[in-house]
């Protein structure tokens, strides 16, 4: 029987698996597969869980109260300190040093996906230009997604000539009476925002709202803090249960790949370290998919292109990301106006901004998220005056406060990549080198000011937008993208070295669209691993 | 014996007592509450190994202690010109955690709704404009206070620095030990015994970057060997400052075995310790030999560069050197001794990057004596004299004697003759002594 090991268990993982088991072949995902702890289980309200928990101090701003923002910082949100999925520089697997580009990545089960934003979104014609890969292709590979994933949105509005090929199968999020405010000023001002290319509607999201369901969202607004009924699709609660309840599965935690064995343009072996037993183990295997992430993906591929191709650069073909911009706002009706009790956390609306031309990239997606439950103190920090009159202000402003995050593509660069160092360490680290291309600062200035412009046309006061350092986004892709060359792989996510490694994760993207990528890389997933040639 | 001294509030600069945490808490319309004093406590205590310590007139300014007035004043002041300020992260800790609270953030975020929003707003943003406007001149009047006693105070950061601080487990030692951190010193704290190890980390958070060695420094060649187990390089150490002492109250100075120990512990372990300092192959080090002539001053970057930022080896000795004392066994023999040997030492190490001060304190608070009236004007607070003796051996100064004016009453004394010292000091009762019991 071939031995097929997925790498990785987060949303191209756990699609790439299952749809390996659906093919009737036997797979092992291999994962560090931390477990996070327990999220506190009734689904009261945030504000709700400051009389209900036993220790509200330690579980908001963590037991040393190490999660309090310092007034200093340039920060307005962390995750929560309760949330142990992220792993960063400070973490001792994390080998990927940089001053220019501010990583993050996860060794939880469920990778990522444990903390997205759940935006649900795909790719159209224009989004994919120049991949080796047709539209109907990715179509029919979002179907398959879209049918594994359960999507919360409208069946028909302002961006659903844009977002065609999400399959809607839940009834939209409820909104807030701020967000109710905006859409009512869009839909009575709509013609004047089109011109301007902006449209908006309500967003797609990857969340149980069918209130039948056991698992329908409880509108308790603690998104960011840990969905307490799993409404929020995590690949490691749903589709790795969908594998775990088909034969021929084998999930293994403690394994953190290092590196792929070879021998002429075959893999032979996968090199991990054992990270219960502190060792460097390797053992044979007949196909690898690597779905560790663009990141962890890329620093695998160069080990094992190190050992193979002496005579290649160890370093990537790319290095992407989607920087953001937040720009704040004030939708000025709703100052002074009554908040609302329950809510669901994340952007319940979406803008996009459609350029008429068929360049590249022709959609810029927006997300409009006004403030309902969080810890308030860093803004009320930021604002310039005394933390008397701030407070008061704040909390006039609050039911009227948001912001509008917007999502810059990238492209691959020549000088964006990761290379992979030379070092005495267990093995060798992988560089991150990262800048913003000169060209993309033009094309963030005018969506801004358009974004800023059709926000005025809303009633709403905008502020200088606050912008992300490079890496922050968590959105990355393209460091074997799909392509001709060595270090690149074909349309299939097949790699052009090696016959039986598989790329099925956002390292494969030879560019990154603005639109939020989780579905996009359950689809990719799925269609690598049902082209894969086993 | 039971240790019956008060324990010190450990990084003062960042602590806020209780009372001040209640004016804040009026300030912002919060009420106070116990359970969250004593989480503010603890963060406030981590501070100094988290953020950066303010310097010049913005840690003047954190000196001042805390009224509604002053709250008022520092606020909107801390948040537009000193952003670090211990005051700005204590309101903005306060806020954390009362929003963390059902009632604090009920109290945080009242504010009228519907048609009142907007007046309640203009009477609020009046109040700051007023509040603005007080500061301007309190502004002032503090920059003068800054300006005039500027001169005496100093308080370089000592970031990235390792100092080492012999006698740490209480007194003078322990309050220098804790003005090195707060100032941002890792820090080597040498005890005596083990058991003390255990209530000098009850004071600090655990992120204290504090390594222990334990060394009697009356055993001959104790801390040197102590430091060697540990695996200290002596070139790894910036500053060490030497508060070890040993004082044998109502003993004579003809007990022997006691003079012995008290020269051993106040003199003997300090120049033990400065030849590990200096390094075996360090001319100081080696034999003296008047044929060979003496190096030439230094011309590498570490002597060219020789300032406040060279290493400092700081002697504390005492005001008592200068004057002999019946019935301290020989405590201020062992003191001139130390004082005298500490400035041959300086000499001989000329141009060699580490250089001597020579701390001589007279009166000081003892923490169990009382601060109040004329004792509160004369005598050093214990802590205000580590932070001088830091500040100082940072500045690259030869000496410190603090209080002033009681070095020129000493001297005068000394001036006076043997016959005033005489009569003067055989009337001093055999355990009244003007220097704390010392650690050692």
């Amino acid at each position: 029987m071939t031995r097929i090991v997925v790498v990785g268990s987060g949303v191209s993982g756990a699609h790439a698996a299952l749809t390996l088991l659906e093919r009737g072949h036997n797979v092992e995902v291999w994962d560090v597969g931390r477990d996070e702890a327990a999220f506190p289980e009734q689904p009261v309200s945030f504000h709700e869980l400051k009389s209900s928990l036993a220790d509200p101090v330690g579980y908001f701003l963590g037991p040393d109260l190490g999660g309090i923002i310092p007034p200093s910082a340039n920060e307005l949100l962390r995750y929560p300190p309760s949330r142990r999925f992220l792993a960063s520089s400070t973490d001792p697997l994390w080998e990927f040093p940089s001053d220019s580009f501010a990583a993050f990545g996860s060794f939880a089960r469920g990778g990522l996906a444990n903390g997205w934003g759940a935006n649900a979104l795909c790719f159209d014609e224009n989004d994919i230009a120049g991949w080796p890969v047709s539209i109907s292709e990715m179509d029919r590979a979002y179907a398959t997604a879209c049918a594994r994933i359960p999507v919360a949105g409208p069946v028909e509005d302002e961006l659903s000539p844009e977002l065609r090929s999400v399959h809607v199968s839940q009834p939209p999020v409820e909104l807030t009476r701020t967000d109710e405010r905006l859409l009512r000023n869009y839909l009575a001002r709509k013609t004047r925002l089109r011109a301007l290319g902006v449209r908006l509607g309500r967003s797609r999201l990857a969340v149980v709202t069918d209130a039948r369901r056991p698992d329908a969202c409880a509108y308790c607004d603690r998104c960011l803090w840990g969905c307490p009924r799993g409404s929020i699709y995590n690949p490691a609660r749903s589709t790795l249960e969908s594998c775990r309840s088909r034969g021929g599965f084998r999930y293994v935690s403690n394994r953190y790949v290092v590196a792929l064995s070879s021998s002429e343009g075959r893999i032979t072996g996968v090199r991990y370290f054992d990270t219960a037993a502190s060792q460097v183990r390797e053992e044979p295997c007949d196909a690898v998919f690597l779905a560790a992430g663009a990141l962890q993906t890329g620093a695998i591929f160069l080990r094992t292109l190190k050992q193979a191709r002496v005579d290649l650069p160890a370093e990537t073909e790319g290095l992407m990301d989607t920087a953001f911009m937040k720009i704040p706002y004030v939708v000025l009706s709703r100052i002074g106006g009554q908040e609302d009790a329950r809510a669901f956390q994340f952007n319940r609306l979406i803008l996009g901004m459609v350029t008429e031309s068929d360049a590249w990239p022709r959609y810029l997606h927006g997300e409009l998220l006004n403030l309902t439950g969080m810890i308030y103190y860093p803004l009320i920090e930021r604002l310039p005056f005394d933390a008397r009159f701030s407070k008061r202000l704040f909390f006039a402003l609050k039911p009227a406060l948001g912001a509008a995050t917007l999502f810059f593509p990238d492209k691959i660069s020549p000088s964006n990549r990761q290379i992979l160092l030379e070092g005495a360490g267990r093995w060798e680290s992988v560089a991150l080198r990262y800048a913003e291309p000169v060209e993309k600062e033009d094309y963030i200035r005018r969506a801004v000011g358009k974004v800023r412009q059709a926000l005025s046309k809303l009633g709403c006061l905008t502020r200088d937008p606050i912008r992300s350092p490079p890496g922050a986004a968590l959105h990355y892709a393209g460091t074997v993208p799909m392509g001709n060359g060595a270090r690149r792989c074909d349309g299939n996510g097949r790699c052009n070295l090696f016959r039986n490694l598989y790329i099925a994760d956002g390292a494969a993207f030879p560019s990154l669209p603005s639109k939020s990528l989780t579905l996009s890389l359950a689809a990719h997933a799925t269609r690598v691993a049902t082209h894969a040639q086993l | 014996m039971p240790n019956c001294e008060p324990r010190p509030v450990p990084f003062p600069l960042w602590q806020i007592e209780r009372t001040e945490y209640e004016a804040i808490c009026d300030y912002l319309a919060l009420s106070p509450n116990a359970k969250l004093y004593e989480r503010l406590s603890a963060y406030l205590a981590c501070a100094p190994f988290r953020f950066a310590s303010p310097l010049g007139f913005a840690r003047f300014l954190a000196e001042l202690p805390l009224t509604r007035f002053r709250v008022e004043r520092l606020d909107f002041l801390t948040k537009s010109r000193f952003p670090g300020h211990p005051l700005r992260h204590a309101l903005n800790a306060i806020m954390a955690l009362h929003e963390c609270s059902s009632e604090g953030y009920r109290e945080l975020s009242e504010v009228p709704r519907g048609a009142a929003t907007i007046p309640a707003l203009a009477a609020s943003g009046a109040g700051f404009v007023w509040r603005l406007l007080l500061t301007i001149p309190w502004l002032g009047w503090q920059g003068a206070r800054y300006l005039v006693g500027a001169a005496p105070r100093g308080a370089a950061s000592l970031a990235n620095r390792i100092v080492l601080v012999t006698g740490a487990s209480r007194g003078l030692g322990l309050d220098v030990l804790l003005e090195c951190l707060e100032r941002g010193a890792s820090v080597v704290a040498v005890l005596r015994r083990e058991d003390s190890v255990a209530g000098v980390r009850a004071l600090l958070p655990p992120e204290a970057p504090v390594k222990f060695v334990i060394a009697d420094l009356a055993l001959s060649g104790a801390l040197p060997e102590a430091l060697q187990r540990a695996q200290i390089a002596p070139e790894s150490i910036d500053m060490a400052v030497l508060c070890a002492g040993v004082k044998h109250d109502g003993e004579s100075v003809l007990a022997v075995a006691r003079l012995r120990d008290t020269f051993e512990v106040n003199c003997f372990s300090a120049a033990e310790f400065a030849a590990w300092l200096c390094g075996a192959d360090h001319p100081a080090h080696a034999p003296a030999n008047p044929r060979q002539p003496r190096p030439a001053p230094a011309t590498t970057s570490a002597g060219a560069n020789r300032s406040a930022s060279a290493r400092r080896l700081v002697l504390v000795s005492s005001i008592g050197r200068w004057h002999g004392m019946r019935a301290t066994c020989g405590y201020n023999a062992s003191k001139a001794a130390l004082s005298i040997w500490g400035e041959s030492l300086d000499m001989e190490l000329r141009g060699s990057g580490l250089a001597v001060t020579i701390v001589e304190p007279g009166m000081f608070e003892s923490g169990m004596t009382p601060r109040s009236g004329l004792a509160k004007l004369l005598v050093v607070p214990r802590r205000a004299l580590a932070s001088r003796i830091v500040s100082a051996a940072m500045a690259g100064r030869k000496s410190l004697r603090p209080p002033f004016w009681f070095a020129m009453l000493t001297w005068a004394v000394c001036i006076a003759g043997r016959g005033v010292r005489y009569r003067l000091f055989t009337r001093v009762k055999p355990a009244g002594g003007r220097d704390e019991p010392p650690a050692r």
